[in-house]
């Protein structure tokens, strides 16, 4: 058989030393790709055959085939795609409120050093607080359904995202800052282009753990109540032993989460070009 | 030759929780168009308050700095600041690096501003570099661009701020030479503050020396080395003896502190 040739960049010249080492970086990552899917289809299999020969009751931990029939009956009559859509549609606004005003929040405490100073022990309190606690208090205020939902999922992540982004804010170079101020910079345009632009690394880990967060806080908000949505299928199931519903919404879950972390790192890539 | 600054009984003091610091006392020096001055003294004695008092991010608590007959105030548009370290914004271009201080101010004569950026980076061998971000270049290369930055807005006086001490040792001795033939070519007035004696005989006209906190001014010399360049001039016999001057100043300060 005809060997490949290895595909090199266009860059650099080449010797076979160098030639070499490409190719064992691109067999390393082979390799640890290949182990990582040899895990899952392993995983999957011997769950497969454990529930397949009883040795495990896939009534109370469910079986991969089970699983996908859950999940092709529920494609087929088209209850998944609600379900999905308003969890979907929680998280995301739930993710964008309090990335944006946790931002804004941060901004806001940045500008006044007697501001930040004075709210700095509070926001240490509400970091610590288990935000599950104020779930019934949400309810009572907002009432049942989406919108204390979202109001749970914006309390889980915008005051890690203030924290963070006011850290981030305030650990900016002051020679930088000097710097922009000798070249007679307002406070605005010290803040437009040298703090936010410097803050991005953290805005965009920000993004990251807020994508983890935000999931956190929306199942939470549906378990607490709701009607519809991927953390209610979860309870139901688990109300009326439907083991296989509940794996399958979290299975979804799984995959929706790793997509909008994808999202987030292809958001990194861009800024990091 | 015109005075261009004048540094007329400066006081200056800062309040720490503990006690009120006097960290400039009383000082009196100038420095003249097209001088190029360095201002050594011992560690922690105020060369950097000094630069902050000139281009006013500081106010003085006494006294008066005449800045091109003009009574400094609040930060001057003559002045241009570098620092120890280049400070390139890593997101920014080497071009958008350079233009900043444009970005920053209403000017009317931007255009002829930012035909006057195109020209230094012409000419000193950073246009191809242009479109590249400051990772690309070399620690000389960078030094180069924040003092284009620096040079774009047509200041008076530039503040260098120990700007060749985060330079490995031979880098540092060619971007000395390259920052100060362009400083000489751009007809500028220069105030240099820094830790190395070598560094500020080579590169000066006038060398004032301060005494530790409250820092006065302890002694003026006018140099006058032979040689075009700062690595010519340390050439010059009478190098030696200079340096061995101003390193006795300095360490009877550091004795008395």
């Amino acid at each position: 058989m005809k060997k490949k040739k290895l595909k090199l960049p266009k860059c650099a010249p080449y010797s076979k030393a160098h030639e070499r080492y490409l190719r064992k970086r691109r067999n390393d990552k082979i390799f640890v790709l290949s182990f990582q899917i040899i895990i899952l289809i392993a995983f999957i299999g011997l769950w497969e055959l454990l529930a397949q020969t009883k040795v495990i009751d896939p009534f109370f931990v469910s079986s991969p085939s089970r699983i996908f029939n859950t999940l092709s009956s529920l494609i087929a009559n088209g209850t998944i795609w609600k379900h999905i859509g308003i969890t979907l549609l929680e998280t995301i606004c739930g993710f964008a409120i309090a990335t944006i005003g946790g931002t804004l929040i941060a901004v806001l405490l940045w500008w006044s050093e007697k501001l930040r100073r004075i709210f700095e022990p509070y926001l240490v309190v509400l970091n610590s607080l288990p935000k599950i606690a104020l779930g019934p208090i949400i309810i009572l205020w907002v009432g049942s359904g989406m919108s204390a939902i979202i109001v749970m999922c914006v309390l889980i992540c915008i005051v890690m995202t203030t924290i963070t982004m006011l850290n981030a804010f305030v650990s900016c170079d002051p020679d930088k800052i000097q710097l922009m101020k000798s070249m007679r910079a307002n406070k605005f345009q010290i803040f437009w282009k040298l703090i936010l632009p410097s803050a991005m690394d953290e805005f965009i880990s920000v993004l990251k753990i807020n994508v983890g967060l935000a999931w956190v806080g929306t199942i939470m908000g549906e378990y607490l109540s709701s009607s519809a949505g991927l953390g209610y299928l979860i309870v139901y199931g688990s109300q009326v032993f439907k083991i296989d519903l509940v794996m399958t919404s979290t299975v979804v879950l799984c995959v929706l989460a790793a997509l909008m972390y994808i999202g987030v790192s292809l958001l990194e890539k861009w800024h990091k070009r | 030759m015109d005075k261009l600054l004048d540094f007329q009984n400066v006081n200056f003091f800062y309040q720490t929780k503990n006690e009120e610091v006097h960290a400039l006392q009383n000082l009196n020096f100038s420095v003249d168009e097209l001088e190029f001055a360095s201002i050594v003294g011992p560690s922690g004695c105020g060369k950097t308050t000094i630069l902050s008092l000139i281009a006013g991010l500081l106010p003085v608590s006494s006294g008066k700095i005449y800045l091109a007959g003009e009574e400094v105030k609040k930060n001057s548009p003559h002045i241009g600041y570098m620092f120890q370290r280049d400070h390139l914004f890593e997101w920014r271009t080497i071009w958008k690096n350079i233009t900043l201080g444009l970005e920053l101010q209403k000017l009317q004569d931007k255009e002829q501003k930012l035909e006057f950026a195109r020209e230094l980076l012409k000419k000193y061998d950073l246009y191809d570099f242009q479109n590249r971000k400051p990772r690309e270049l070399s620690g000389g290369m960078r030094q180069r661009v924040a003092l284009i930055r620096t040079l774009v807005l047509e200041p008076k006086l530039l503040l260098l701020d120990e700007p060749f001490s985060a330079l490995d040792f031979q880098t540092r001795l060619n971007v000395c030479d390259d920052v100060y033939q362009i400083i000489k070519s751009e007809k500028k007035t220069a105030i240099l503050v820094t830790h190395d004696i070598s560094e500020a005989l080579s590169m000066s006209d006038k060398l004032v020396i301060l005494s530790s906190r409250p820092a006065t001014v302890k002694h003026i010399e006018i140099l006058k080395l032979d040689g075009e360049t700062p690595l010519q001039k340390r050439e010059d016999k009478t190098f030696g003896a200079l340096f061995d001057f101003v390193w006795k100043k300095l360490t009877n300060e550091k004795e008395k502190t």
